[in-house]
């Protein structure tokens, strides 16, 4: 295979990556506002099934109403903090490259795991510098890239299953550390149990992944993306 | 009509299990398998309204435990994924199977109908 042969390869493995995770996450996030509905339409009914009781005599109990009202407010804000989420995500899409915060993306990505880490059992907390990560990247790809890697992590996280994800500057561009996965007391090959889709990810964004089984840890390093290599595909 | 709701969203359990004692049915609501195989020890039910996917164990798992421990139970199944693979497991397994969000007068009529058959 020549290297524009090789080239178009990887970008048909990231593009049916890229689908596979959006609509992952898009499913992710309808579920759970659907869940959020299912709550809103329940107190939405409570509240109508007191009002009936009032009218049929019961002691009026406005206390109860405004809890009931208050908990109606509560999921509606967690409602649109997913749809806010997923929106950010979808907008990761804009450009090909951009400058972007990736401890803002880590963030975003961490967010947007919250169902598939639950189903788990599994907390992820994430961190970064007050100072900020900035990285020029394809967005939406590096998105990709953590949203993997934590799938990854997700299911190898150790008891109590808590990950920790630590965003850093480094001298060439960002490392991204997803630290709590179950030690394992050997040396396994390079890139073994990897999704391919994530290499050809690697690939594009120009980044290192290192997955040190011995201190239970997941480390990818992005550098500044070359104009040449994030951009969409014309091959 | 004695009914368990298991499900791991505690606002959805908690509000549901109100609206059925407004309507006259006796209920008793947990948010994990595991308190629900405790209770189904200590306590006789109809019928489980049990959430297809939760974590730790889904409906479909937490259903079979119950069953060793009261077999003539009836199971509805309730999801709000809604996939076809969903509704043809959950379907196949449960006496009834809802979507979210849930009509509460068809819940209670679906509670009726299985313990009648």
């Amino acid at each position: 295979m020549n290297v524009k042969e090789t080239n178009a390869a990887v970008w048909r493995s990231v593009t049916a990556e890229s689908l596979r995770f959006f609509g992952a996450m898009s499913a992710s996030a309808s579920h759970e506002i659907r869940n959020k509905l299912a709550v809103i339409n329940e107190k939405a009914g409570l509240v109508e099934d007191i009002a009936a009781a009032i009218r049929s005599g019961r002691a009026a109990d406005p206390d109860r109403l405004e809890t009931q009202a208050r908990k109606i407010a509560e999921q509606v804000r967690q409602a649109n903090r997913i749809v806010g989420a997923l929106n950010r995500l979808a907008h990761t899409t804009d450009q090909d490259q951009g400058t972007i915060d990736a401890a803002e993306l880590v963030s975003l990505v961490v967010e947007l795991h919250g169902r598939k880490a639950a189903m788990a059992q599994t907390t992820i907390a994430a961190s970064g510098p007050e100072i900020g990560t900035p990285v020029r990247t394809n967005p939406f790809l590096l998105a990709n890239a953590i949203g993997v890697c934590l799938g990854l992590a997700i299911s190898g996280a150790d008891e109590p299953r808590s990950l920790t994800v630590v965003t850093e500057p480094t001298e060439h561009g960002v490392r991204i550390r997803i630290q709590g996965l179950s030690r394992v007391d050997r040396d396994e090959a390079p890139g073994e149990g990897r999704p391919p889709s994530l290499d050809a990810l690697l690939n594009i964004l120009d980044g290192d992944l290192e997955e040190d089984h011995r201190c239970g840890e997941i480390v990818l390093d992005v550098k500044p993306a070359n104009p040449n290599t994030t951009g969409v595909s014309h091959e | 009509m004695k009914v368990l709701l298991v499900d791991d969203e505690q606002e959805l359990v908690s509000t549901l299990a109100e609206r059925l004692g407004f309507r006259g049915v006796d209920v008793r609501w947990t948010t994990t398998g595991q308190e629900a195989v405790a209770m189904v020890g200590r306590e006789r039910f109809d019928v489980a309204v049990l959430d297809v996917k939760m974590p730790r164990q889904s409906g479909i798992q937490l259903k079979k435990e119950i069953e060793s421990v009261q077999p003539e139970m009836k199971f509805i199944f309730v999801t709000g994924h809604g996939s076809e693979e969903d509704f043809r497991v959950g379907s196949a397994e449960a006496d009834r199977y809802l979507a979210k969000p849930l009509d509460i007068e068809a819940l209670v009529r679906a509670l009726k109908e299985v313990v009648a058959t």
